[in-house]
């Protein structure tokens, strides 16, 4: 069926404090809905995928739309920070600056002033291009709920295509972003069928910093899109990069790696055959990037 | 249950109304409002013909419910003239026929506005990811980029 | 005879674009209708070829606020424009996934829409069948097994028995010999997928039909016309009941010609007589439930000797025409009849069907027909080239159509100059220069196609118009034609102010279009506004003047043929009087003493409709003139393709077309650079259908179209100007023309740049980036 003209009917309820949103989701399950941005819940809901009876606007619980850095404790990002927001907030863009651009290449401007971080990570889509990013940084999302507040390292965050270890009583409230290492410096690097703007059909951050633990003098994280059931590090490939010395030679070996760790599938905006040649292709032209900028 | 009321402000006015829950802000200002200048080309915040500015940030009116913006500012294209005096981006698009069917002009002036208001002076690549939201099918963007950088050369927005 | 142009020829700004850029420009859905305004929704077919068993409308009507539910045994009629091939609602049989079987009214939109969800169909599901050349077979399941009774116009040749809707024959020469002649010869097949004109406006129709029988529509159309005449007759309404009015079209692209969706909203207003009913279509529906442009395959053979002259071509056409053929069996005659592309070729063998399959509607899309086979035959002419050993600009310029050649149809070529506008974009993209790419794993290329096209029309669509003052001596032009956004508006007003001679800004075009108060336009379609429209407005405004100059003669005692109007002003240029046109045009004159009046309110009148179109041999497709005229150009394209993602990036689209006399030069360009958008933006496009039929892509999400990111780095437009015997000042038409052969001209850049060539359409950067990889192993 094509989507409906308008939105389904629903009640809207605007919540005060995080634990009447849980009281609720407690209470009416998978009838209620917490939202923020609503870009991707309202499309679902036209679609006819979800049909909640009460969305619960969560953008205004205490600190959920705040930016706190901390030269210590590294970055707090509120759940319902918007992807603009994320995108220019200078101890994102001076800190933390592979996230300014993974957030600044999603959609559209006007989408960006609704689009939020929390939601792009709770919708857990594979192509989701805060997701990499949020990998290689090594955010945690923190979540509350009946028990109270509890941190999902984003590795362990992603269970499926829109599965995340949220629980169903479960809000996300932020996501922490801890320090990065000395001397760090990260892309991402989007492949879409317009030049700006498209879902991806390949997304790759690549984050790298010297470290003299490493035998190669480098760690590198690489983190992926659209290319899996679920956005993933390509830890195989980061091995490599652990272990051999930088350049052209390594990278062309890691990018291989990581096309290897990809899964993708055939789907209507591109072959896995595509795919896979495309995480080769932006995993080498990340880690020349990054490379440079580390060099 | 299901209704709210909410106070809005559109284009300068306070405005005091009833919206249920579904309703989207494109649907209140062209059904509640009789404003039409916001446009509906798809419902799904992909194309951009309902831009307004909320607050002075555009966003996809059809993306936002009625009920969030209790409280808040919206303004139209309908709100850029003061008085029947054009905008300069108003006139650049008058000046360099950057106008075909019309039907995208709205939501792209409101764009545009913005991008001049928060830069003044953006390079050709800064208007066009700025304008990555508006489609439009007849100019080819081309006369609305020149348009817009017409305007920034005028002093902004 | 003016000396210099006062408004034609000059950029003046456009009559619309103040309304447009405030905001207060009305469309369609923007009209406000009050609190008895209905709305409808449509329940349509999930099956692509199926028999209705049943329809259960019971649960729909129960809904609180539903006021009516209408299905095709309600109507029994059909509708359509050359073949009478649509049933209103499907009644026993459906023929794509989305095909209408019924309609809801409710009062809100949300309601109806509910309701359409309960409405229960029983189907029966035949085999369907989705590519022309599967349907054209004799065993494949008949779409319209009563063809044969359908009424069609004398000029389109259906196949009854068939899913043939029409099949044109053009014998010129003798083929078969040509081929032993040729030193090279091309044979190769080509394929292009349905995609959507995608207007930024949707479509939409409010019609409220009234208990005394008066219908009245508002739509967002090209057509008023055109769409009274049909539904009028597919619903049995005597035409003057029938009242259609179109506001501002948010983009046409001719998938607002012709009637679509708008026979739904009256059909269903019937049903609750004295309310409007509003039937939108949301975005979805947009894209796969109003009409597309057709697919197509295409086998083409051509040969040239030894010096590269082309001496022979054959041609097979076979256009995907989706589920009702009523507009594409004229898509398929004009590529019929214009089979050769713009080339001299003395033999030529070419057969173009139109073939029903389980598809959305395929329908007029700016071109009709051109692009669909230009992708083909440019590519050909350019791989014909390379094996002569010739360079394709060279190859252009020899066997290019020039004025006087008998072309195709036996048709002398009327007065272009194509060769001027291939030597334009040559130049404009430094044609023969191997350029260097911007990178190391970037490779370059250049390509260009040449196009030509004619309106495709029956051959008697007429224009007409009326001038007509206000006491402050401003001009009202009375049109039928419509804005699309082409500026049909600002050119009419420039053509009534140089043709009456006053000042541009004292002519306003009358608008909405409304059939009750509007002059006749056959359609806003073809390309043929500025043409036929304009020697309408032209032949009104030289009546009206003709008149003013008759009483003022009287007035002065003087020759009419001493008198001119200049700036509003009559003036002798005996006597060196001078008169204002105020007061006189609606007031008339006083005599001497005030012994008596002359003269009155001065009405100029003017009509326009081509008489020299002759039919064509049903055998042959020869004929003395199969069309009005053609507009011809060319494109050139620099782009390059990233070989490590097969991404392309153009540097440059230049295009050069051959306007006649170009009204608006500054109009013109801005076609000239849309049409190179969306022409490329259409190299990259294609709906995408699951095995049964069901639409994969029918939204924005996936079916991306050009964003401000994607356009060329430069877009270069010329302007060339033949006169047209027959056009207002020289000019002819240029809206289709500007799209029709980019993505040729983009695949002949491509193989320019990597050596690969691609026969099937969509383009994509993985098409190209596993191809390269392919042609590597």
């Amino acid at each position: 069926m094509l989507a409906r003209p308008g939105l389904p009917r629903f009640d809207y309820v605007r919540a005060e404090t995080a634990d009447e949103v849980v009281r609720l989701l407690q209470e009416r399950g998978e009838a209620a809905r917490p939202f923020m941005g609503g870009t991707d819940l309202f499309v679902r809901m036209r679609d006819g995928v979800i049909h909640p009876q009460v969305v619960v606007d969560v953008k205004y619980l205490p600190g959920i739309r705040d930016v706190v850095y901390d030269a210590q404790a590294g970055l707090t990002v509120g759940a319902a920070v918007t992807m603009n927001e994320v995108a220019r907030h200078p101890d994102v863009v001076a800190h933390y600056p592979l996230l300014a651009e993974a957030a600044n290449s999603v959609a559209s401007y006007q989408l960006r002033n609704r689009a939020t971080l929390g939601g792009n990570l709770c919708n857990a889509s594979p192509a989701a291009d805060t997701a990499p990013a949020t990998l290689v940084l090594e955010g945690r999302i923190v979540l509350y709920g009946p028990d109270g507040e509890r941190e999902v390292p984003a590795t362990e965050f992603f269970l499926g295509p829109g599965k995340t270890a949220r629980g169903p009583a479960e809000i996300v409230t932020a996501i922490r972003y801890p320090l990065p290492p000395k001397g760090a410096a990260g892309r991402y690097l989007k492949l879409g069928r317009n030049k700006v703007g498209d879902l991806s059909i390949v997304g790759v951050a690549v984050f790298g910093f010297p470290d003299e633990t490493a035998p190669s003098g480098y760690r590198f994280r690489i983190g992926l899109a659209s290319v899996a059931p679920v956005p993933l590090r390509a830890t195989a490939a980061e091995e490599i990069l652990a272990e051999e010395p930088p350049g052209e030679e390594t990278f062309v070996k890691a990018a291989e790696e990581a096309m290897n760790e990809a899964s993708p599938i055939d789907d209507v905006r591109a072959s896995a055959a595509y795919r896979k040649a495309m995480v080769r292709a932006l995993t080498l032209r990340g880690l020349r990037a990054v490379w440079e900028q580390l060099a | 249950m299901g209704m709210h009321s909410i106070t809005v402000t559109v284009n300068g006015e306070k405005e005091y109304l009833e919206v249920p829950s579904h309703m989207t802000l494109l649907q209140m200002l062209r059904e509640k409002l009789a404003i039409t200048g916001p446009k509906n080309g798809c419902s799904a915040g992909e194309c951009g013909a309902c831009t307004v500015l909320l607050d002075g940030e555009p966003v996809n009116s059809c993306m936002v419910l009625a009920v969030e913006v209790d409280g808040h500012e919206v303004v139209t294209v309908e709100g850029l003239a003061k008085e029947g005096q054009l905008t300069p981006l108003q006139q650049a698009f008058i000046e360099h026929n950057a106008v075909q069917c019309g039907f995208c002009t709205p939501g792209m002036l409101i764009s545009a506005e913005a991008l001049l208001k928060r830069n003044p002076h953006p390079t050709e690549e800064e208007i066009k990811e700025a304008l990555v939201g508006n489609l439009c099918r007849c100019t080819g963007y081309i006369r609305i980029i020149r348009a817009v950088q017409t305007a920034a050369e005028k002093g902004g927005a | 005879m003016m000396a210099e142009f006062s408004s034609v020829g000059k950029n003046v700004p456009r009559v619309d674009v103040f309304e447009k850029v405030t905001g207060s420009a009305i469309y369609a859905d923007d009209r406000q209708f009050g609190a008895g305004l209905y709305y409808g929704r449509l329940v349509r077919s999930p099956y692509a070829h199926a028999l209705i068993k049943k329809i259960d409308v019971s649960k729909a009507l129960e809904v609180p606020g539903v006021k009516a539910v209408v299905t095709g045994k309600d109507f029994p009629g059909r509708i359509g424009l050359y073949l009478v091939d649509r049933p209103i609602f499907a009644a026993d049989r459906v023929r794509y996934v989305g095909d209408p079987v019924a309609g809801v009214v409710a009062v809100s939109e949300e309601i109806a829409e509910e309701a359409a969800r309960l409405v229960e169909v029983e189907y029966e599901e035949l085999p369907a069948v989705f590519d022309p050349l599967e349907a054209i077979k004799p065993d494949a399941p008949l779409l319209h097994p009563d063809l044969g009774s359908y009424k069609v116009a004398p000029f389109i040749h259906p196949v009854p028995g068939t899913n043939i809707s029409e099949h044109f024959k053009l014998r010129r020469g003798d083929v078969e010999s040509a081929w032993s002649q040729c030193a090279a010869i091309v044979e190769e097949e080509f394929r292009l997928p349905q995609i959507q004109h995608v207007p930024i406006e949707t479509h939409v129709a409010v019609a409220i039909w009234e208990p005394s029988g008066e219908v009245t529509l508002w739509t967002s159309s090209q057509s008023p016309f055109a769409q009274r005449d049909l539904i009028a007759q597919s619903l049995g309404i005597p035409h003057g009941n029938l009242r259609v009015i179109s506001p501002y079209v948010g983009g046409g692209f001719g998938g607002k010609a012709g009637v679509s969706i708008e026979v739904y909203a009256v059909a269903m207003a019937r049903a609750v007589m004295g309310h409007p009913v509003k039937l939108r279509m949301t975005r979805e529906e947009e894209f796969v439930g109003t009409t597309v442009r057709q697919s197509l395959v295409a086998h083409v053979k051509v040969g040239c000797d030894a010096d590269g002259n082309l001496l022979a071509m054959e041609v097979s056409y076979y256009f995907g025409g989706g589920a009702y053929n009523d507009y594409g069996v004229n898509i398929a005659r004009a590529a019929g009849y214009s089979c050769t592309g713009p080339y001299y070729i003395p033999n030529v063998k070419g057969d173009s069907y139109c073939v029903y399959t389980n598809q959305p509607i395929g329908s007029a899309m700016r071109g009709f027909g051109m692009p669909e086979i230009h992708w083909g035959l440019e590519q050909a002419m350019d791989q014909l080239a390379e094996k002569i050993g010739m360079d394709p600009v060279e190859f252009r310029r020899r066997n290019c159509v020039k004025t006087g050649q008998i072309i195709a149809t036996g048709m002398t070529m009327p007065n272009v100059d194509l060769v001027a506008c291939i030597d334009k974009v040559a130049k404009a993209v430094n044609w023969g220069k191997k350029e260097p790419p911007s990178a190391p794993h970037k490779k370059r290329g250049k390509g260009l196609a040449i196009m030509w096209k004619a309106p495709a029309m029956p051959p008697n669509p007429g224009s007409s118009a009326i001038v007509r003052f206000n006491e402050d001596a401003t001009v009202n032009v009375e049109i039928g034609a419509q804005e699309l956004g082409q500026g049909a508006f600002t050119v009419a007003a420039q053509i009534a102010a140089e043709a009456l001679g006053v000042p541009y800004d004292w002519v306003r075009v009358s608008a909405p279009i409304d059939t009750k108060y509007s002059p006749y336009e056959w359609q806003t379609v073809a390309s043929r506004i500025t043409w036929s429209m304009g020697n309408a407005v032209k032949a009104a405004a030289e009546d009206a003047k003709r008149q003013i100059l008759e009483l003022v003669a009287e007035h002065w005692d003087e020759d009419p043929e001493d008198l001119d109007i200049k700036d509003g002003k009559v003036i002798s240029y005996k006597s060196e009087r001078e008169l204002s046109l105020k007061g006189l045009v609606v007031y008339g004159l006083p005599n001497e003493d005030f012994e008596g009046w002359k003269g009155g309110p001065i009405v100029g009148r003017g009509k326009f409709m081509p008489t020299y179109v002759t039919s064509l041999d049903p055998e042959t497709g020869q004929g003395t003139r199969a069309v009005v005229h053609y507009t011809v150009g060319a494109q050139a394209v620099d782009l390059e393709v990233d070989t490590e993602t097969g991404q392309v990036e153009i540097i440059k689209i230049a295009s050069a077309y051959d306007v006649g006399k170009a009204i608006n030069p500054d109009l013109v360009l801005t076609q000239i650079e849309g049409g190179a958008v969306h022409g490329m933006s259409s190299t990259f496009e294609a709906l995408k259908f699951d095995e049964k039929g069901r639409p994969l892509n029918p939204s924005f999400v996936d079916y991306r179209i050009a964003t401000a990111a994607d356009i060329p780095k430069e877009i270069h437009g010329d302007i060339v100007e033949t006169p047209l015997e027959d056009g207002p000042w020289g000019a002819r038409g240029i809206g289709e023309h500007v799209m029709v052969q980019t993505a040729p001209a983009i695949a002949n850049a491509i193989y320019n740049a990597i050596g690969v060539r691609f026969n099937e359409l969509p383009l994509s950067a993985e098409k190209i980036f596993m191809a390269m990889r392919e042609k590597e192993e």
